[in-house]
């Protein structure tokens, strides 16, 4: 931050990046080739609702708009922290990723870039494969297995809850920040890699 | 070009600069006026920088231990460390460390001098009688003090409010204990020791002057940045109404539980209930440092309209 916002105690609400999300395409075919990883066709994006009926509206646009994208199933949903969801399906996953970027772009478009979150897609074992637990092949039974785009910082991380409560599986999450290094840019900062309990995607 | 909602406050940016600028003058004032005079000042110059840089270094430490918080894990209090993992993100700053003090005071602050050292604390009471909405509102005011680094910002304005004090204390010492001007210092020449005597009475009158006017500025300052404060928190969550409820919940709470026996506070109400001096100013909110609650309020109102209306 600059001194000048420093001296006046100025913060500007941070806007979402949202051009790294395009590299998703590329991770996709990493996660199946080398760690026997696809998209369950499901993702969600996360923003703070504002109050007002400005940002009413603009909710309520962005279902519009997606109710007119075919193949798209959504549904809302609040967690326990206040924040919204729409969860988004598609079995493309290409299709899927311009679903969630509807809902960034209408966002931002009214202003409301500052609210957004996170966004999530969700991966599953090929059946057979390396991350598949049913196989003779070592992999842990996970409770699923996400990446976590955060828009502030425009870096992906990787979220592996294990089905024991509030346990996540850190040793695959590191193994698959470093396969995707080079597709996506990953959060440095393990700080930052919150965990997302009770996620309403799959 | 990505559009925003709000556009910086400019009044209150004006306030804060008008009050940063006369704290600092009259530190180069101060100075000037102590080269002048020519008092062997190193010795309270030293003191004042070990003090400043004690503050400065150790302010996370020293707050902490002063209300008995605790440093809390993830594992201690998931909820807590869920709430603050979220508004970082949002607002895009690493995340400071998170503290529980058990008392039943409802209150929350934040220290460290930069984004790094930061810890957000917590009390039990606070805990205990804010609902989860009206808490992320809380955790949102006391980020942004980490991200406006009033931590610094403060503890270097204090600098010269400190400087003051300490030597308006000294020397009103060596005068209680010396005698002005110093009778076994110069004996051959009377006059000069009457000389001496009275530019040390000036300058402990000039110390005393300048130690009060920093006060209050910085007081001005601290209620400024408070009000700095709300309103970046209230834009981070984007429900300004949410930090408003909890101010009222809190400072409800602060005035109804008794501190101390009620006719041994008979004898403050005459100093609390100072008459106003000036048209709409009153002793109580010059020396606070915090804004009174109808002014937070008032601009808590003025954003929750703000979000209303079209962009």
């Amino acid at each position: 931050m600059k001194l000048f916002d420093v001296l006046l105690g100025r913060t500007k609400p941070v806007q979402p990046n949202l051009d790294h999300l395009f590299g998703l395409p590329g991770a996709e075919i990493t996660l199946e080739a080398s760690a026997g990883l696809r998209p369950t066709g499901q993702a969600g994006v996360c923003f703070k609702p504002a109050t007002g009926q400005q940002f009413a509206d603009t909710t309520s646009e962005v279902e519009q708009l997606l109710d007119l994208g075919d193949g798209a199933k959504i549904h809302e949903e609040s967690d326990s922290y206040g924040y919204r969801w729409v969860v988004l399906a598609d079995a493309d996953f290409g299709d899927l990723i311009n679903q969630v970027h509807v809902v960034n772009t209408t966002l931002q478009d009214h202003g409301w870039g500052p609210q957004l979150l996170c966004s999530v897609f969700g991966f599953e074992p090929i059946p057979g494969g390396a991350a598949d637990a049913t196989a003779a092949t070592g992999a842990q039974k996970v409770a699923g297995t996400y990446l976590v785009y955060l828009y502030k910082r425009g870096t992906f991380y990787p979220f592996v809850p294990l089905p024991a409560h509030e346990k996540r599986d850190s040793d695959q999450e590191r193994l698959l920040k470093v396969t995707l290094a080079t597709d996506l840019a990953m959060e440095p900062d393990l700080e930052r890699w919150f965990p997302l309990w009770g996620l309403p995607v799959h | 070009m990505a559009r925003t909602r709000f556009p910086a406050d400019r009044g209150l940016t004006v306030r804060m600069l008008t009050t940063v600028f006369l704290l600092g003058l009259l530190y180069a004032l101060f100075v000037t006026v102590l080269f002048l005079v020519g008092l062997k000042l190193v010795f309270v110059l030293v003191i004042a920088f070990v003090l400043l840089f004690v503050q400065y270094f150790y302010s996370d430490r020293i707050a902490l231990y002063s209300m008995g918080g605790k440093i809390v894990t993830r594992e201690q209090a998931p909820q807590l460390h869920g709430v603050v993992d979220r508004l970082c993100a949002m607002a895009d700053m690493p995340k400071p460390q998170v503290a529980i003090a058990n008392i039943d005071m409802p209150n929350a602050f934040a220290t460290g001098r930069d984004k790094k050292h930061a810890v957000v604390c917590v009390t039990s009471g606070i805990l205990r009688r804010l609902d989860e909405p009206e808490l992320e509102a809380v955790l949102a005011h006391e980020l942004s003090h980490v991200a406006h680094r009033d931590v610094a910002v403060m503890t270097i304005a204090s600098f010269l409010g400190i400087l003051a004090g300490l030597l308006t204390r000294v020397l009103a010492y060596a005068g209680l204990f010396g005698g002005f001007g110093g009778n076994n210092r110069n004996q051959s020449s009377g006059g000069g020791g009457g000389q001496l005597a009275m530019v040390e009475l000036g300058m402990l009158a000039f110390s005393a002057l300048v130690y009060a006017i920093s006060f209050l500025l910085i007081r001005t300052l601290s209620r400024y940045r408070e009000l700095a404060a709300d309103r970046s928190g209230a834009i981070l969550i984007g429900q300004p109404r949410l930090l408003a409820q909890a101010l009222v919940k809190v400072t409800g709470e602060m005035s109804r539980v008794p501190t101390r026996d009620l006719r041994a506070a008979e004898h403050f109400n005459a100093f609390f209930f100072a008459p106003a001096f000036a048209k709409g100013v009153s002793l109580s909110s010059l020396f606070s440092t915090h804004p009174t609650l109808e002014r937070r309020l008032q601009q808590l109102t003025e954003l929750e309209a703000q979000m209303g209306r079209a962009a």
